[in-house]
C-alpha cells in the first residue's frame, strides 16, 4: 500500500471508532435499536473476530489449507484456546500459546534438517 | 449579560471533581492495567510486524485506539484490500462497543458534546464493564463521572505505553519468531467471551471456515461473506432454539 493510502486506513479507523464508541453518546437518546437489528449486532462481533482467527491458522502462506500436525500456528491456536477457556486470561494464555508455537516451530526446523 | 445557563450550571454541580470517587475508580482499574498494557505491546508489535513505518504505527495507536479493529486491519493493509473495505471490517468488529456505549451514555447525556464524544471514544470494553458493575442506572450522582475518569485515563496511558513500547521495540525483533501470531492469540481471548450462547457458537463455527473458504475472494471480500454467513447461522440457531423452546415449554 501507498504512503497516502496507510493514512486514510488509520483515518477510516479513526473514524469507525468513534462512530461505534461515540455514536450512541452524541445522538443515542434520540434513536432505539429495534429488538431483530440489536441480535444481529450481538453476534457480529464474535463472527467478525473468528473469521479473522481462521485463516491465519489455517492458511499457509500460498493461500493453501493446511490442516494438520504439521501446521504450528493451528496447534497453538487450538492448544492456547483450551488454555483460556481453563484460566480466562489473556496475558497467560499469549505467552502459552506462543510458547507452544515456537517450541513446535523450532521442532519442525529439527525434524526438517534430521 | 452572562446570566449563568440553567442547565449547564446543574450539570457542573453533578460533576464536580470529587477526588474520593476519582481514586476509587484508579483503584478498580490498576489491576486490569497490566493486561491492558500487555495487549497494547501485542498490537504495537503486530503493526511494526506488517510493515508500517513507526509513524504510521504511532499514528494509528493514537487516532484509532482500538486493538481489535486495528489487529483486524493488519492483514487487509498486507493483502491491498480497498479501503471501504476495511471500513467496513472495523465497523463490525467494533460493533460491540455500540452495545457497551447504549449502555454508558445514558449516565452522561448532560455533559456537553465534545465531552461525549471524548468520553465514548476512549471508553473501552473493560471500562464500561468496570463502571457499569459500581453504578448500575443511569440515575444522575455526584461523582460519577470522576469515577469514570478514574477508570478511563489510566487504562487509556497504559494502552498508548504498550502499543508504543511494542513499536519500538518490535522492529528489534527478528520476523522469524512470528510474534505477530501473538495478536490473533489476543483475538482469540477476546472473542471466546463474546460466545455468549449456542447461536453464537453456530455463528462462530460457521463464520471461521467460511472465511477460510472464501479467502480468494476479490478485495478481500471473503471476510464479510464469513461474517453474513455467520450472522445468519446464529440468527437461524436461535429461531431454532426458541422454537423447540416453546414446544417443549
Amino acid at each position: 500500500m501507498a504512503e497516502w493510502e496507510i493514512w486514510a486506513v488509520i483515518v477510516v479507523l479513526a473514524l469507525s471508532t468513534a462512530i461505534t464508541r461515540s455514536g450512541f453518546w452524541l445522538i443515542g437518546h434520540r434513536v432505539t435499536l429495534p429488538p431483530r437489528v440489536q441480535d444481529m449486532l450481538r453476534y457480529a462481533p464474535a463472527c467478525a473476530l473468528a473469521a479473522i482467527i481462521a485463516p491465519d491458522l489455517v492458511l499457509g502462506s500460498g493461500g493453501q489449507v493446511h490442516l494438520g500436525l504439521s501446521n504450528p500456528k493451528l496447534l497453538a491456536g487450538i492448544a492456547a484456546l483450551g488454555f483460556y477457556v481453563w484460566r480466562k486470561n489473556m496475558l497467560q494464555t499469549i505467552v502459552f500459546g506462543m510458547l507452544v508455537f515456537t517450541l513446535l516451530r523450532i521442532l519442525h526446523v529439527f525434524g526438517a534438517s534430521a | 449579560m452572562n446570566a449563568p445557563d440553567p442547565v449547564s450550571h446543574s450539570a457542573a454541580v453533578v460533576e464536580r471533581h470529587d477526588p474520593a470517587l476519582w481514586r476509587e475508580g484508579l483503584r478498580t482499574g490498576v489491576p486490569s492495567l497490566f493486561g491492558i498494557g500487555a495487549w497494547g505491546l501485542v498490537v504495537g508489535i503486530a503493526m511494526v510486524k506488517t510493515g508500517l513505518t513507526a509513524l504510521q504505527a504511532t499514528g494509528m495507536t493514537l487516532l484509532v485506539f482500538a486493538g481489535s479493529a486495528q489487529l483486524a486491519s493488519l492483514p487487509l493493509i498486507l493483502a491491498h484490500a480497498p479501503i471501504w473495505v476495511i471500513f467496513a471490517t472495523a465497523l463490525v468488529v467494533n460493533l460491540r462497543f455500540v452495545i457497551f456505549s447504549a449502555l454508558l451514555a445514558p449516565h452522561f447525556t448532560h455533559l456537553p458534546w465534545r465531552q461525549r464524544l471524548l468520553y465514548g471514544y476512549i471508553a473501552g470494553d473493560l471500562t464500561v464493564a468496570m463502571f457499569l458493575q459500581r453504578f448500575p442506572t443511569a440515575a444522575p450522582v455526584p461523582g460519577k463521572l470522576s469515577y469514570l475518569k478514574g477508570l478511563v485515563f489510566p487504562n487509556w496511558a497504559a494502552w498508548q505505553i504498550g502499543s508504543l513500547t511494542g513499536i519500538f521495540l518490535g522492529s528489534a525483533i527478528p520476523t522469524e519468531w512470528g510474534l505477530g501470531f501473538a495478536g490473533t492469540l489476543a483475538i482469540l481471548c477476546i472473542t471466546v467471551p463474546l460466545v455468549v450462547n449456542r447461536p453464537a457458537l453456530c455463528g462462530v463455527l460457521v463464520a471461521g471456515p467460511v472465511a477460510v473458504l472464501a479467502n480468494g475472494f476479490p478485495y478481500k471480500l471473503g471476510l464479510l461473506a464469513a461474517v453474513f454467513a455467520g450472522m445468519l447461522a446464529a440468527m437461524t440457531a436461535e429461531s431454532i432454539l426458541e422454537k423447540r423452546k416453546a414446544r417443549h415449554g
